[in-house]
């Protein structure tokens, strides 16, 4: 028992305790941690330029121009409108699910001030139906500011058919906006859209229609989408937040077993081309040796699972979200990291122990990594449909069924599923990962003292058979 | 005296290659052995086998009295012929390592053993560095303190001169005849004979996977009877004839190593050395004693047979002569 202990001891130090997966691991995650709320410092304190300037109208069907500049400034007050709003439902969405007010508080606020800026300043210059266009389009070069003449934001040419349909003409004409380079896209929109707007309106008058009627006929607001609770209680629907925890569980998941398990063929292939596998054979056994650097190296994925799962539980009870993350689920996480690692880990164990080199080990561990890659591939149906046939099966078959039933018992209709199928489920993955480790011992054993030709599949599981 | 490893009847295949057949041996405690045989000829699968690191196909095996040498593991000193170290690994870091495995306590005394060891055999300074910092004799050198660190009651060493320059392989022999002066057993492989005609008291020898010899090395000398009387005429000159004339002497030749005459059956050889010193002045005469060379070749050649040996020895006169 202390031997196994004394290699998993020397495999994690050798593995965790080294700069570069230190560095790899928390300080460039802690970086980036530790630069969000830099760059929201950083902004807050910045403001974006207000924009301000011209746009200049060729109307040439004569029934808009006028009125251009009070739909410009209708449209900026819309777009303000809708963005404050916006606001407020994600302020009463956290609030339903917290029962606290905003947890963003005031520099949250300001910072959104900030992101949306001040609104831009444009004044309409309507001019004549028969203006030179390409001259007016010389205004929008960036070097035209500066030559005396003013510059241009905009130039919008409205056609001459764009309002009045000519009884022959089966479609109506349009208009066009030319705009300045690397405008602010938000600004162009509200100028685009304000010629539009201008234009319809035109169309209705035209026809005889009451623009005022027709906008009330045709707006129809829908309040926010609510979910019911199992208590009846009302909340905002979190489909978004829902769909993404399955996904982020499983690449959890994934991501713990593939680097523990990766580290663990790197570091047996090591033991042996560098040949200081005998001297260890010399004093343990070849199962106490794979059984202690599996340990080690579990014990890596379970230090990057506690950390990662602890950021991100950290950043959820941060936003006060804890509660949809049921405490469960956070168990089962580190269950189904044991199990899946251990299946996923021996068979790379023994890949290890049956070549002589990196370059060779590739082609043997493709196989196990697209074993971990199959739930990835069907976290779409599974995370829509967690309690079909087809994902009910899957998680009761290893070495998925660890990945695919975590995925289930996060995604949003986990309370659907019967309670023994995560115990069952459990169960199975026990047996698999027993199966696993046997077999792999068998490899491990013959395979780390051959060298020579490296060895396929078949004679693995000869290997397997013989020993 | 107990025996420290006993086969009996040892059988070990890989597939369809016989690697090692029917193996005997009983090696008592406190013994030096020398395990000896041209590469392939099975050593290296017999330690193995001692070592469990193998197991054998069919036959018995005893390690310090266990069936196993599992149940012993702690108490063997193992150097590989295939050996190793952890290359980023800093030196006193792997030997402290290596000493947990072996089951001795983690902790100051065992940071002392291993600064102690690392001092005896000179590289004590280089106990922070890397292992793979190190030169190809320095790691030689870890990798024998790695096997003696733990005080073990058996001590099986692979091919443990290989690589070595005359110093080293020096404090290796000394230390190795320490580890034996102290009543440890000790058994090595090695196809260089001449390392264990140095060190060893009992040799086997290993060929095409059988044993071919088991004796010590008096025994092994005494049974090869020298047949050859090596001498050096005085005036450098020897006068043709003047000693296929004395009687006993079979055939004469010159070699490198000076006039070899070589003697009739069951001619006693004091007589006939007496007979050349009254023949001729001599700067030099000896009875030349067989080298474990000598017999090893002898037995691997199969040529016990007389006439055959003189074959092959007039072959290598006729080879020397081509090349003078």
């Amino acid at each position: 028992m202390s031997k196994i202990f004394h290699v998993a001891r020397r495999e994690f130090a050798a593995t965790a305790l080294t700069k570069g997966f230190i560095i790899g691991a928390f300080i460039v995650p802690a970086v980036f941690a530790a630069a969000i709320p830099l760059i929201i410092i950083l902004t807050m304190g910045a403001k974006a330029p207000t924009v301000e300037g011209t746009m200049a109208v060729i109307d040439r069907s004569g029934q808009v121009g006028d009125s251009m500049q009070s739909f410009v400034d209708g449209q900026i007050e819309q777009n303000r409108e809708e963005i404050e709003e916006a606001v407020e439902q994600t302020q009463e969405l956290t609030e339903q699910l917290t029962g606290q007010a905003s947890p963003l508080p005031g520099p949250a606020d300001a910072m959104l001030e900030n992101a949306i800026g001040p609104d831009p300043e444009i004044s309409v210059e309507l001019l004549a139906a028969d203006t030179d266009e390409e001259a007016e389009k010389a205004r929008l070069r960036p070097s035209a500011e500066g030559e005396g003449g003013e510059g241009l934001l905009a130039l919008a040419v409205i056609d001459e058919d764009a309002v009045l349909k000519p009884e022959d003409q089966e479609s109506f004409g349009s208009y066009q906006v030319f705009v300045r380079p690397k405008l602010d896209d938000r600004v162009i929109d509200t100028m685009r859209d304000a010629v539009r707007e201008a234009v319809r309106e035109a169309r209705y008058t035209a026809n005889g229609y009451d623009p005022a009627e027709i906008a009330a006929l045709t707006r129809v607001r829908g309040r926010a989408t609510k979910e019911i609770s199992e208590t009846g209680e009302e909340r905002g629907s979190m489909e978004a937040l829902t769909m993404m925890l399955p996904v982020a569980f499983m690449i959890l998941l994934m991501m713990s077993v593939m680097i523990g398990g990766q580290y663990l063929l790197t570091t047996t292939v090591e033991e042996k081309s560098s040949r200081v596998v005998e001297l260890l054979l010399s004093a343990t056994s070849p199962m106490q040796l794979m059984t202690g650097k599996i340990i080690g190296q579990m014990c890596v994925g379970l230090t990057l699972l506690t950390v990662y799962s602890g950021i991100g539980i950290g950043a959820l009870v941060v936003f006060s979200l804890g509660d949809i993350l049921p405490v469960s689920a956070v168990v089962y996480l580190f269950i189904f990291f044991i199990l899946a690692y251990f299946m996923i880990a021996s068979l790379l164990a023994a890949v290890g122990s049956a070549v002589n080199d990196m370059r060779e080990a590739q082609s043997l561990q493709t196989p196990v990594m697209l074993l971990i890659m199959i739930p990835y591939i069907l976290w779409l149906p599974i995370s829509r449909d967690p309690n079909s046939t087809f994902a009910t099966v899957l998680s009761f078959i290893p070495p998925v069924s660890p990945f695919v039933m975590m995925m289930r018992m996060t995604s949003s209709q986990a309370s659907d599923i019967p309670f023994w199928q995560p115990i069952l489920s459990v169960l199975v993955g026990i047996v698999g990962a027993y199966c696993c480790v046997w077999a792999a011992a068998k490899v491990f054993r013959v395979g780390l003292l051959m060298y020579g030709k490296p060895p396929n599949f078949r004679t693995l599981v000869k290997w397997v058979r013989m020993a | 005296m107990n025996n420290a490893i006993r086969m009996s009847n040892v059988r070990k295949t890989f597939g369809k290659k016989v690697a090692v057949e029917g193996i005997d041996l009983e090696l008592p405690e406190g013994a030096l052995y020398g395990f000896i045989g041209p590469n392939g000829a099975g050593k290296t699968t017999s330690i193995r086998m001692i070592m469990s690191i193998l197991f054998p196909d069919s036959g018995e095996l005893e390690v310090l009295g266990k069936k196993s040498a599992v149940e012993s593991k702690d108490r063997i000193g193992y150097l590989p012929e295939e050996r190793g170290l952890y290359r980023k690994m800093k030196v006193h870091a792997f030997l402290e390592h290596m000493g947990r495995l072996k089951g001795l306590d983690s902790g100051a005394p065992l940071r002392k053993t291993v600064m102690s060891w690392l001092e005896r055999v000179e590289l004590g300074e280089v106990a922070k560095k890397k292992c793979e910092e190190l030169s190809k004799g320095m790691q030689q050198k870890i990798q024998f303190i790695a096997c003696v660190l733990h005080e073990p009651d058996l001590l099986i060493l692979d091919e443990p001169f290989s690589g070595l320059d005359p110093v080293n392989m020096r404090l290796l022999r000394d230390l190795i005849q320490e580890q034996h002066d102290t009543g440890r057993t000790v058994i090595f492989s090695t196809h260089v004979m001449h390392q264990a005609e140095q060190l060893c008291d009992h040799i086997v020898m290993i060929h095409e996977g059988r044993k071919v010899l088991d004796a010590t090395l008096d025994e092994i000398r005494s049974r090869h009877d020298p047949r050859t009387i090596l001498l050096s005429p005085l005036n450098g000159q020897l006068v043709d004839g003047s000693l296929d004339a004395i009687d006993g002497v079979d055939t004469v030749m010159t070699t490198e190593r000076g006039v070899e005459a070589h003697l009739t059956g069951s001619v006693d050889s004091g007589r006939v050395m007496r007979s050349i010193m009254d023949a001729l002045e001599v700067s030099r005469i000896e009875l030349r004693r067989p080298t474990l060379e000598d017999v090893f070749i002898e037995i691997v050649e199969g040529t016990g047979d007389p006439d055959l040996r003189k074959a092959l020895r007039d072959e290598s006169v006729a080879v020397a002569g081509d090349e003078s």
